[in-house]
């Protein structure tokens, strides 16, 4: 079996499904012998995932601009989209803003909050910007597989990357299927 | 009626006419999945997630009759694409955020998702925000996770028949309401807490059970209430390994309350907050001094020459046995007991009466379970109610006819001229008995004021105050003490809870009570009804009846 090109991002979510993925522990090994290739993540510090990634984890939820670029990004370079999960597939915690006006929840967090001394509301264009709505990926981008769960279990995601990895397409049930 | 054939998919059955196509499908063991359908409530179709196919239609199973030469279909792509459809419309409606709902783990809607595979929203989702209402001192609503099955508003009405649920405006923009919209804390409602019972989503929860504990986790005992003397089936869960209970549910499987309970067996009986009576405590010139258990059986042999002993109805029938076995029938009941007119009839009769007669008790406050029966009657069925009283009485506001125990001559013309007429009284004098033994077209129902006055009586045990060298009070209710000839005796009470009058006594016990004690009692029918022992106490507390079996010598050991 040839290899597998793997790549993930990390947008408004909380590293939780990222540790996750590690906590497949040994059978990580297993994987990567049977043919998975860790390419662009958090994990390995790269940025930009090479054109024609195979498969394509994305974390977290699109609550800003960069996030809805590189959710893009993912998109047009990997063949299969998986949203790793509850952020990313449901939206998740992330989505609690979105019953409060943007300006409000800012003004909020950095300005008066009882701990906050001359608070100011950052404006470096190096930080995204909130969008309306925090949203879940598919409604962005297409998304092929989902791993809901918060975090999803090594053992769902384990099978997810077996199953591709074998040439088959899963479907999560019973234990493996969970919203939280 | 001769029974119909039909198919059901693709093979021959005969079936009776008149069941539903849910019901034909669960005898045949083919599992159909419900939502808005909830086995004591009327059926009525809302969801659709119970669709089956025949011959090409989509049908309700829930509210749809078997018919001859129906040709069913149960799992064909139109119909679980369809109740894929519906379950991804219910998802994205309101807020199903798993992760922050008190009863995920064991929801009906997510149990639905995770059977049908559902891994993602197809649709847009957490577009509208929905209040939640915390006005209430039991449960919550949160409007967030509400489908709209309206299982709330049929309970609250059909079973419990308190009608304080409804909903207002159309489609998506439904909302359940208390009343005329007010918050649910300021409603009619009475908490007998049956529509969280029922609501499948974590729209209605019970504030205390919160975060205790699901009942996967739980260890369930049936039990009946005996806060007072209708004897509520419950459904107990107590936490696995731990020494608390999780939440109480009405039984539907009792054959006394059919799934009823009220405010005090499903919520009191949990927040019981009296200080109790801790150890053994005997009089001397100081005070009380803690006294040990080993001289307690002593002392109690010693005072049995010329003594007498005094019970209330909080007693269960194996302890009034053995007190009466020991005290030589020389006992007493603190309160009457009796009942003016015998009780004939029970409470699985009291539905679909034409004519009912509340006397001199308020059931949105006591009896509740005997109130839901009435009110379900008198308001869901036109049943006409009669509520005489000296006090307020809020049934009133419900009621025909209302009189006050002063013009009982015109209240009984109006009851001789109905056909039948069923009497639930409480107090009632010499004469308004015999006024009320005189109408020949009733039925009488008898509410005793302690739990289990009735098993007084079947033990002979008569209110009488007689004076004596030593007194054993037991009981849980200690009002009577203050009439008792008790001036120059040696006074023992045994009881639960701290009380004023235990001033009076010389020894003091403190006794196990509510979850932490078994024993049977009779109800006001005069069924013979299990509580069963749930919990270990949390205090230093004799448990009544092992220490009566070590007094007479049944067991070895009473501590
Ligand atoms: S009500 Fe059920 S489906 Fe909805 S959020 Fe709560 S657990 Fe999830
Ligand atoms: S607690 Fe009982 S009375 Fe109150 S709304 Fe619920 S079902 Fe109705
Ligand atoms: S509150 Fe619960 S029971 Fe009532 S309609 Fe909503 S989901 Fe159904
Ligand atoms: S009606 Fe009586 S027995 Fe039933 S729950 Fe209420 S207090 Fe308990
Ligand atoms: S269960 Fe039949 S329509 Fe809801």
């Amino acid at each position: 079996m040839g290899k597998i090109k793997v790549a993930s991002v990390w947008c408004e979510g909380c590293s939780g499904c990222h540790m996750s993925f590690l906590d497949m522990d040994e059978r990580l090994v297993e994987l990567i012998n049977k043919g998975l290739e860790i390419n662009a993540t958090p994990i390995t510090d790269l940025k930009i995932p090479d054109e024609g990634t195979d498969i394509g984890i994305i974390e977290g939820a699109v609550a800003t601009d960069h996030h809805e670029e590189e959710v893009k990004m993912m998109r047009e370079r990997c063949k299969i989209i998986v949203a790793l999960g509850d952020c990313a597939v449901f939206g998740g915690i992330p989505t609690m803003r979105n019953y409060i006006p943007r300006e409000e929840l800012l003004e909020r967090g950095y300005i008066t909050t009882e701990s906050t001394v001359d608070g100011k509301i950052p404006t470096s264009p190096e930080i995204g910007k909130h969008l309306p709505k925090t949203k879940a990926v598919n409604e962005v981008i297409k998304v092929d597989l989902y791993v809901p769960g918060c975090p999803p279990s090594a053992d769902a995601i384990y099978y997810v990357l077996k199953e591709v990895l074998e040439g088959r397409i899963p479907k999560l049930e019973g234990e493996l299927l969970k919203y939280e | 009626m001769e029974n119909i054939k039909i198919k059901v998919n693709g093979n021959e059955v005969e079936v009776s006419p008149g069941k539903t196509v849910l019901q034909v499908l669960k005898d045949l063991g083919i599992h159909v999945p419900v939502l808005c359908h909830y086995e004591p409530l009327m059926p009525q179709g809302s969801c659709r997630l119970c669709v089956v196919e025949d011959r090409g239609v989509l049908k309700t199973a829930c509210t749809t009759p078997v018919e001859p030469n129906m040709d069913i279909k149960t799992d064909t792509p139109n119909v679980i694409n369809s109740r894929k459809l519906v379950l991804q419309l219910l998802f994205s409606e309101r807020n199903h955020y798993c992760m922050y709902c008190e009863v995920t783990g064991e929801c009906e809607l997510q149990d639905l998702g995770y059977e049908f595979g559902l891994d993602h929203f197809e649709f847009p989702t957490y577009e509208r925000r929905f209040p939640v209402d915390n006005t209430h001192d039991f449960i919550m609503m949160d409007h967030n996770r509400c489908v709209l099955c309206r299982r709330c508003v049929r309970v609250c009405s059909e079973v419990a028949g308190h009608f304080v649920l409804g909903e207002m405006e159309r489609g998506i923009d439904t909302m359940i309401i208390a009343d005329m919209d007010v918050p649910l804390g300021n409603s009619s409602c009475v908490s007998c807490g049956l529509c969280a019972q029922v609501c499948p989503t974590g729209a209605i929860i019970d504030k205390r059970s919160s975060y205790l504990g699901r009942e996967v986790q739980s260890e369930i005992i049936y039990s009946n209430c005996d806060m007072c003397p209708v004897g509520c089936g419950m459904e107990i869960y107590k936490k696995q390994g731990a020494n608390f209970i999780v939440k109480i549910y009405g039984d539907w499987n009792s054959d006394v309350s059919h799934g009823l309970l009220c405010k005090v067996g499903r919520y009191l009986s949990l927040y019981d907050e009296k200080d109790r009576v801790v150890g053994i405590k005997l009089k001397d010139d100081f005070g009380y001094r803690r006294l040990h258990e080993d001289n307690l059986i002593e002392i109690f042999k010693n005072k049995l020459n010329n003594a007498v002993a005094y019970v209330d109805g909080s007693l269960f029938n194996e302890e009034i046995e053995m007190i009466k076995e020991i005290f030589k029938d020389k006992v007493y009941s603190l309160y009457p007991n009796n009942s003016p007119i015998p009780t004939n009839i029970n409470l699985s009769e009291l539905d679909n009466k034409e004519f009912y007669v509340v006397i001199n008790a308020d059931l949105n406050r006591e009896y509740g379970a005997v109130g839901s029966i009435v009110k379900r009657n008198v308001i869901g069925k036109k049943a006409k109610l009669m509520v005489i009283d000296k006090e307020f009485n809020s049934l009133a506001k419900i009621a025909d006819y209302v009189f006050n125990i002063k013009d009982p001559n015109l209240a009984m013309d109006i009851l001789k001229k109905q056909k039948e007429v069923v009497v639930i009284y409480k107090d009632i004098t010499e004469e308004e008995k015999n006024l009320l033994s005189s109408l020949n077209n009733a039925k009488f129902l008898h509410l005793p004021k302690e739990t289990n006055s009735i098993g007084l009586q079947k033990y002979d045990i008569k209110h009488e105050k007689v004076e004596a060298e030593n007194v054993f009070i037991f009981g849980k209710n200690l009002e009577g003490i203050k009439d008792l000839p008790i001036q120059n005796s040696f006074v023992v009470v045994f009881t639960p809870y701290e009380d004023e009058v235990l001033r009076r006594a010389d020894l003091i016990v403190g006794i196990t009570n509510g979850f932490e004690r078994e024993g049977s009692f009779y109800n006001l029918e005069g069924k013979k009804l299990k509580k069963e022992k749930v919990l270990k106490p949390d205090f230093d507390v004799l448990d009544l009846k092992s220490f009566l079996s070590t007094v007479l010598g049944k067991t070895e050991k009473v501590f």
